[in-house]
């Protein structure tokens, strides 16, 4: 996804590097202008680049000697973590109510992150409400309150065009909710207006959390937004929305910087289970072609059971997958979101170049597989090389699927029989152990 | 693909090539300063321009900005001083401009593109060193007067001259790239024209997509129509375009759901909205303020289904512009609208010299 391009073109700078035949200061420039040229390429903010980019160079000319010229790349990984914050920072809910106000430009994810929230805490057991504050957009009011029903949680909807009245209307009745999550309409720093009322809301509302929810793919005008809420509202958090696609966030970075607020999570799709809490260490291990398998053991402990999580982790991870459980590790893979996700987050795997079809699945799809399956002989689902095209018009008759369907599974079957192949016998541990002690050679 | 453009680019390049030439006879004194003054003028004049209601504070922000145009050119100046740019002097020479079109938004990818087709013609061509900078400048600045200059692109003329009805119209791009409302905005647009036209809830998908759409079209006083959620796209367009034959409507306006173009999926979803609807006309709806990304999406789902014509919103968001630039350089398809604010009749003609300004001045 979004960070494999940064980390092949981090590999390549360090092939680069080490190729170099005198490890000089020459040599160092020139992989910095690589990185520098990746966190460019990822819309980290111009001024900001080359701030984190001369403490890497700093470093790396003092510290990386012939014989130790990987260390390099430890140096950027620990730069950037440290950057982002060594910890984990998760919103500490310490009051009652407490009440996280949502802020960003306009179509950031800003609604549609409170769904996922919503979900996520009340799942945790606390009493969560949603207020809608966006006036502007039309039907906010109904997308939120369809996204609180979605995640069974009581919204607080009134139409009225002051979100001030709306507040002050619900206010006693929120104090019966342990977490209040407070959706505002998109705005930018450019529009008086809607700063002006972002501002005021900021005083009636103290909110004791003020998230920046920014799109993964915004560019240099990161800075300015950033600047603009941050004056406006105080902004204490910032929240990376549609990391699933190909755009790398380097914006929230920026946001970062401006306010000197820390991540919190990452949007991972439009469901409401698609958020992941921001891992730094995770974030820049990805970046880096690393893994990060300690937020793959999070989803693991949330979405399914332990038992479920151990047995499919090991059959991935021996590379043991036969046709007949396909089926059944779909089933999971559905609850656990989508493969490619999960495959990024394993040591290693990173780095494999898995057929992008693999990933993707369709729901209806596993439904329609069983039936054929079922339509299959015991030979066919040990060995299905043999089916033939007779048998495929078999089995699309006998499972009212049409032909090409079968032929679909069939491709399907083979694909994931050379991922295992590629997976076979890669220990996540031992991958890790030679990365660190990669030879660059 | 960037043969359209290269043939651009090299007619750019060559004319600054016969005026490199033509001046290198007659050396010119103080030629420092007047490259100084003139920057000044421009600036100067660049601020007059802006909206006075624009708060003190962005007036001063502009201050740094005035500087480093001008330390901009200084520094290619002082770095010259041969009369044969030479490759590694080139690479020096550009990563100042470089820097400005990053800052400006401009994808690193179609910077990059940009710089090889400027050094072709730059490196090894003899040059008077007081020259340079302004020839750069100049040369930079045709190529991209050459980049955005699509043929002229007329929505309503084109759906008058059609001769078929409806004239349909799908709108797509990623999450929240403000589709639904930009389709609203052009609707109200043609209706102004005295077009009929009917929308489409195309997004069965996302929360309040069908109520938001609904929203705009009870707004605009426009014949909406929609399925239930969960419903296939493809259908409900089909049913709207059938819907529009019978009563003689001319224009047809199909909102889809936001998708990211790494999803296989939901891209396959949109190229079967196309084969089914068969519109005759695809808008990509992107945002301006989109960074390096903007290069993916575009090529995308040009990949994907074919972009016919491109309309960046929520330019009122922002100051930089290079994403035009971005999105044109990869698709050579025409910036049609761009999208300036929430309300219905915020949508502006493209007009190419205020991009340019916004990305060199
Ligand atoms: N792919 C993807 N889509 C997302 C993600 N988060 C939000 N979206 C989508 O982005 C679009 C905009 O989301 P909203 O939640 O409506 O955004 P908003 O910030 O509330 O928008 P305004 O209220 O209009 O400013 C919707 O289509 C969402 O489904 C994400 O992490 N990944
Ligand atoms: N300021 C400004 N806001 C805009 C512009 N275009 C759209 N918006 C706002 O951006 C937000 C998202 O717009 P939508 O039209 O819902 O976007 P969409 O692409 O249909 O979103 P999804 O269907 O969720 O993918 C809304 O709050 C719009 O009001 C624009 O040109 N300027
Ligand atoms: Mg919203
Ligand atoms: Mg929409």
């Amino acid at each position: 996804m979004v960070l494999d391009k940064l980390s092949t073109s981090l590999k390549e700078s360090l092939k680069k590097l080490a190729k170099s035949i005198f490890l000089d200061e020459r040599a160092i420039n020139e992989f910095v202008k690589e990185i520098q040229k990746a966190l460019l390429k990822a819309d980290v903010n111009v001024q900001l680049v080359f701030d984190l980019t001369s403490k890497i160079k700093e470093r790396a000319l003092k510290e990386v000697k012939e014989g130790n010229r990987e260390k390099i790349i430890k140096i950027v990984y620990e730069e950037l973590v440290e950057f982002l914050g060594r910890e984990k920072s998760e919103i500490k809910i310490e009051k009652k109510p407490f009440k996280i106000m949502f802020v960003g430009i306009y179509g950031s994810g800003k609604s549609t992150t409170i769904g996922k929230l919503a979900r996520y805490y009340s799942k945790r057991g606390y009493k969560v409400a949603t207020l809608g504050l966006d006036v502007h957009r039309p039907a906010a009011f109904e997308q939120l309150r369809q996204v609180s029903e979605e995640a069974k949680v009581k919204s607080f909807i009134f139409k009225d065009k002051d979100p001030v009245k709306i507040y002050k209307k619900f206010e006693k009745e929120l104090n019966e909710f342990d977490i209040v999550l407070i959706d505002t309409a998109g705005r930018d720093a450019l529009s008086k207006e809607l700063i002006e009322e972002i501002s005021l809301l900021n005083k009636e509302i103290k909110p004791d959390e003020k998230i920046l929810v920014m799109g993964a793919d915004i560019g240099q005008a990161a800075k300015n937004l950033a600047e603009g809420f941050h004056k406006s509202s105080g902004v204490t958090g910032i929240i990376i929305t549609k990391l699933d696609g190909t755009a790398k966030g380097g914006g929230a970075l920026t946001g970062a910087s401006v306010t000197g607020a820390k991540i919190k999570f990452i949007g991972l799709g439009e469901k409401l289970e698609d958020i992941e809490v921001f891992n730094p260490a995770g974030f820049v291990s990805r970046m880096l072609g690393m893994g990060d398998i300690e937020a793959l053991l999070e989803k693991f402990d949330t979405e399914v059971s332990k038992e479920q999580a151990e047995d499919l982790g090991k059959k991935l991870l021996k590379g043991e997958f036969n046709f007949v459980d396909l089926y059944e590790q779909m089933q999971t893979m559905k609850k656990l979101g989508p493969l490619n996700k999960i495959v990024e987050m394993v040591p290693g795997f990173g780095s494999l170049n898995i057929p992008k079809e693999m990933f993707d699945v369709q729901e209806g799809k596993i439904d329609k597989w069983k039936d054929m399956m079922a339509s299959m002989t015991k030979k066919e689902l040990e060995d299905p090389d043999i089916i033939t095209t007779d048998r495929i018009a078999r089995i699309s008759s006998g499972s009212g699927t049409t032909t090409a369907e079968v032929k679909d599974l069939l491709k399907q079957y083979k694909q994931s029989k050379k991922m295992m192949k590629m997976l076979k016998g890669k220990d996540p541990s031992k991958l890790m152990k030679k990365f660190r002690n990669l030879k660059l050679k | 693909m960037f043969k359209f453009l290269k043939e651009k680019l090299s007619k750019a390049l060559n004319v600054f090539k016969e005026k490199a030439e033509e001046e290198i006879e007659e050396p010119k004194e103080e030629i420092k300063e007047e490259v100084k003054e003139k920057v000044q003028v421009k600036t100067e004049k660049k601020k007059e321009e802006k909206k006075e209601e624009k708060s003190v504070e962005r007036e001063i922000k502009e201050e740094p900005k005035k500087e480093e145009k001008i330390s901009f050119i200084q520094k290619i100046k002082e770095k010259v001083t041969t009369k044969v740019i030479d490759e590694e002097k080139f690479e020096e020479m550009f990563w100042d401009l470089e820097l400005v079109l990053m800052e400006n938004n401009v994808a690193v990818e179609v910077i990059e593109k940009i710089k090889e087709d400027l050094k072709m013609d730059i490196v090894n061509v003899p040059i008077k060193r007081n020259e340079i900078s302004e020839i750069v400048e100049k040369t930079l600045r045709k190529s991209l007067e050459d980049l955005l200059n699509f043929e002229e692109f007329n929505l309503v003329e084109k759906i008058k001259n059609n001769d078929e009805k409806p004239f349909v119209i799908v709108f797509f791009g990623i999450n929240g790239s403000g589709k639904t409302t930009t389709l609203s905005k052009v609707a109200n647009l043609l209706k102004k024209e005295g077009l009929s036209c009917v929308l489409v809830a195309g997004d069965t998908w996302r929360k309040a997509a069908i109520e938001q759409i609904e929203d705009w079209a009870n707004k605009l006083n426009i014949k909406l129509i929609k399925g239930q959620y969960g419903a296939d796209p493809a259908a409900i367009g089909f049913d709207a375009v059938a819907y529009a034959k019978k009563n003689k409507i001319d224009v047809v306006l199909m909102d889809t759901a936001g998708r990211q173009h790494a999803n296989v999926n939901l891209m396959d979803e949109l190229k079967k909205i196309n084969r089914v609807v068969k519109p005759n006309l695809k808008i990509f709806i992107g945002e301006s303020i989109t960074g390096n990304d903007a290069v993916n999406q575009a090529k995308e789902f040009d990949r994907a289904i074919g972009i016919d014509g491109i309309i960046l919103t929520k330019f009122d968001a922002d100051e930089k512009g290079g994403a035009v630039i971005s999105v044109s350089y990869v698709t050579l398809k025409p910036i049609i609208y761009l999208g300036c604010g929430q309300n219905a009749s915020d949508l502006k003609n493209f007009d190419k010299e205020e991009v340019i300004e916004a990305i060199l001045a």
